[in-house]
């Protein structure tokens, strides 16, 4: 089976077609080696980021900007956004901080992206 | 200079309670630096780097422009090799702003800009003029809205550009509405798409009037087809309805006139409608110092060192071209921010003869448009009227026919800004053009 794909994995957006057949996947249209990795992935389970922001308790700043440290299973994005619905940081928060730590049991932590002193 | 002639006789009997007046507010710096965004910090640290004492004037609140409210992750892959959101690149920035010890104002607005680099600012402490020897436009865009491209219909509340949704949404935790429809399929309405998706709004589907899409290929895939929202090419929205709130859009496909097409319409009821139509670069103060402007891109006509047409005058990032990625606005940033620090110490020689760099076919403009005769190495940037595949970018020199760059390309989108490079010198007018 043959799939045309787009590479994610920067603005280039390369063209990939992936040959999937007896555990064994080819590669075509990749202008680098991630290429690869990322085809054999996107077919067998593609992976995201996820970045959202919330609102935050203690500032003038009303929010802070959250991602994921690493990309997870994209059938986790939607559970992880109920997870991080719950929650209320307070100011301040530095860029980097660990906000939930192994996120739905993912190993991937939810980092703010964003520094945000108390008084804002 | 009448600028100065205010400034000497503003001293006549007008101290008050012991402050200085206004007036007599007067600061040389070497180079300043018009806007704090991804071009703006950059060309701040370029031009520091250089040696130069360099001041950031920003009209926000913080540093970081339109960075701050693109919270998406994506940015950083070329300058920092690694993926990470617009508030950390922005971040990261900063932090070097402040390493370098350079100068910042926020909430200072240039009010003018003349050409002998005299800057009228309105700042936090009040009105004051900078005398500047190099000056680095990097002011950034505006959205296209409604009105520019003339949607018929009522007026109702629910209108928006998408980047205004975007700061709404990520900034202010705003809810715009429930049911969305999304007008022109650039980066911004893809990636607002996806957001709004997130915030439990649904997008019911994304129109673009052209036959392709104007943003990037993965934006497509990462931000429409992960979520199932249907995209529509060459359709467009034709009617707005809605009393005080928007009830609906009616769409109708196009002929290949962009002109719609009798008998397509289809009607969708929406609360809410975001606009993603273009962006054009902020122009007025470089106007107001006489800066020459080309239509193609609507920002600066610049050389090879990204000086424009006031020497001393230097332009970068989205106030120059509308830029696909936040890095290459800070690459040109680093070497106009640089290339002013120089021109501080006068050590930029002057222009003397020049040769023009123009588009051919198929080619919708390049840039730099002037190059000192003789330049080697020149970065060119270009972009192609429509996607090809499997295409020729050739630049030609106009008098001899010589070849001085030909490459073949798999594939260019009109939305890819490209940057190739002129290794050898120029020495006559070049046209870019691309051929099957």
């Amino acid at each position: 089976m043959t799939d045309r794909l787009t590479c994610l994995l920067c603005p280039i957006g390369c063209e990939l077609e992936v040959e999937a057949g007896g555990g064994d996947v080819r590669v075509r249209g990749h202008q680098c080696d991630k290429g690869i990795d990322f085809a054999s992935e996107e077919v067998l389970r593609p992976k995201r980021n996820l970045t959202t922001s919330v609102p935050l308790k203690g500032t003038v700043d009303r929010m802070v900007s959250v991602r994921l440290s690493d990309r997870v299973p994209r059938e986790m994005i939607f559970p992880i956004l109920a997870e991080i619905t719950t929650l209320r940081p307070s100011a301040p928060v530095r860029r980097g901080d660990v906000l939930i730590a192994d996120v739905c049991g993912t190993g991937v932590d939810v980092i703010a992206t964003r520094t945000v002193a108390s008084s804002g | 200079m009448t600028v100065f002639g205010m400034g000497k006789h503003g001293n006549v009997g007008v101290k008050t309670q012991g402050f200085a007046t206004p007036l007599e507010r007067l600061r040389d710096v070497d180079v300043a630096v018009i806007g704090g965004g991804p071009a703006g910090l950059a060309a701040a640290l370029g031009a520091s780097r250089a040696g130069a004492e360099v001041v950031i004037l920003e009209r926000g609140k913080r540093l970081g422009g339109i960075l701050n409210q693109c919270i998406h992750d994506g940015f950083g892959l070329a300058l920092y090799k690694e993926s990470i959101s617009g508030p950390e690149y922005a971040e990261r920035l900063m932090d070097d702003v402040g390493r370098e010890g350079i100068r910042v104002e926020t909430g200072a607005m240039v009010l003018d800009l003349s050409a002998d680099k005299i800057l009228r600012v309105n700042s936090r402490s009040g009105y004051s003029l900078v005398r500047a020897k190099s000056v680095v436009l990097a002011m950034g865009c505006r959205e296209r809205t409604r009105d520019m491209i003339e949607i018929p219909g009522d007026r109702p509340a629910g209108v928006w550009t998408a980047g205004t949704a975007q700061n709404l949404v990520n900034l202010q935790n705003l809810r715009l509405g429930n049911e969305i429809v999304i007008l022109g399929s650039g980066d911004i309405g893809l990636i607002m798409a996806r957001r709004l998706t997130f915030e439990g709004m649904k997008v019911k589907g994304v129109f673009e009037i052209l036959p392709w899409v104007g943003g990037l290929e993965r934006n497509v895939r990462q931000c429409l087809s992960d979520f199932s929202i249907p995209l529509e090419l060459t359709t467009t929205v034709v009617d707005i309805c809605g009393r005080d709130r928007l009830s609906s859009v009616v769409v109708s496909r196009v002929d290949e006139a962009l002109k719609p097409l009798a008998g397509t319409e289809r009607e969708i009821p929406c609360d809410t409608l975001l606009l993603s139509v273009g962006l054009i670069p902020e122009n007025e103060l470089s106007k107001r110092a006489g800066v020459e402007l080309s239509p193609a891109t609507g920002g600066a006509v610049v050389d090879e060192m990204f000086m424009t047409s006031v020497p001393g005058v230097f332009s970068c990032g989205n106030v120059l071209q509308i830029h696909d990625v936040a890095d290459w606005a800070s690459f040109e940033g680093f070497v106009a921010g640089k290339n002013a620090a120089l021109h501080a110490r006068g050590e930029i020689p002057t222009r003397g003869t020049i040769v023009r760099i123009t588009p051919g076919a198929g080619v919708r403009y390049a840039l730099p448009q002037i190059v000192r005769r003789s330049a080697a190495g020149v970065d060119l940037h270009f972009r192609v009227t429509a996607p090809r595949r499997n295409v020729w970018i050739e630049a030609r020199g106009s008098a001899s026919g010589t070849i001085f760059f030909r490459r073949k390309f798999p594939r260019l989108l009109p939305s890819e800004l490209q940057k190739i490079k002129l290794t050898t010198a120029i020495d006559e007018d070049l046209e870019v053009a691309a051929h099957d």
